[in-house]
């Protein structure tokens, strides 16, 4: 099974995939409408939006974990290097 | 391909973590790496081979919990699934650790802080699956117009609380026992 490098999520059903594409390393929740890789502030954004929104967090302790998590995944190394 | 060293390193490392599981589970978190490495039969200074920093060691087996929560919900839900399959779904994960996971509830406030943020980011974990389903249920209009974050944390709290309060409800496994009760009530009250 493969893990989407943008955010972690499991991906083993197809439509896990970006456009429904098991050779895709990102998920259908990374995936703009044309079916590129959001950016990495688009992406943190989202979740920065989406974590407020589902645990009611405030802002700056969302930036936080957010960061945390996305240092973690293979697709923003770059964005996290020392 | 990997070498024979490298294959035992990784070995030795994922042995230090399960053992750690066990320990902080039984223990809690205030347990020494000394009581980790003799119940893990390695040398004291083994562990900070692998593990610069008892912080580092609890992050990095906070962070292996996760991927293995977010395998297993991710498993356990499926598409276009009800909310009672959802929070069933959810609690039968945490029973699996219920003995580690009452604990890291119980302490998180006193983890490092990036435990702390490896902690909200399990929360995550959970909360991307639950806004699934209940943003289906807003849709069909069979949940009261409640603000996600609410609807949530109302049902962490309900969960968390019968957890570190599990000795005024049962010796046994807290979860097990009041699932159902707890499932079917809380949907009674955010159901419209
Ligand atoms: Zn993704």
């Amino acid at each position: 099974m493969k893990n989407c490098i943008a955010c972690g999520m499991p991906m083993k059903k197809e439509s896990d995939f970006a456009m429904g594409d098991p050779q895709k390393d990102y998920c259908v929740y990374c995936a703009r409408p044309d079916g590129s890789m959001q950016s990495f502030e688009e992406k943190k954004q989202g979740l920065i939006n989406f974590t407020i929104k589902t645990q009611g967090l405030e802002k700056s302790v969302a930036e936080k974990a957010v960061a945390n998590m996305m240092s973690k995944l293979p697709a923003w190394q770059e964005y996290f290097k020392k | 391909m990997k070498t024979k060293r490298q294959v035992q390193k990784e070995a030795t490392r994922l042995h230090i973590l399960e053992t750690a599981y066990q320990i902080y589970a039984e223990e809690g978190f205030s347990a020494t790496t000394n009581q980790i490495a003799k119940a893990a039969s390695v040398s004291h200074g083994t562990i900070f081979v692998h593990f610069p920093t008892v912080e580092n060691l609890i992050v990095c087996l906070l962070d292996d919990f996760n991927a293995e929560i977010n395998g297993q919900l991710h498993g356990l839900s499926e598409k276009n699934e009800q909310l009672e399959t959802f929070l069933e779904a959810h609690i039968n994960v945490l029973i699996r650790y219920e003995a580690f996971y009452k604990r890291l509830i119980s302490e998180v406030n006193s983890l490092p802080q990036e435990a702390k943020f490896v902690f909200i980011n399990m929360q995550s974990i959970v909360s991307f699956h639950f806004n699934q389903v209940i943003e289906r249920c807003k849709n069909e209009k069979t949940v009261k117009e409640i603000p996600m974050h609410i609807i949530f944390n109302s049902w962490l709290g309900l969960v968390h609380y019968y957890l570190t309060n599990s000795y005024l409800f049962t010796e046994g496994s807290v979860l097990t026992e009041y699932k159902e009760e707890l499932i079917c009530n809380f949907i009674k009250l955010i159901e419209k």
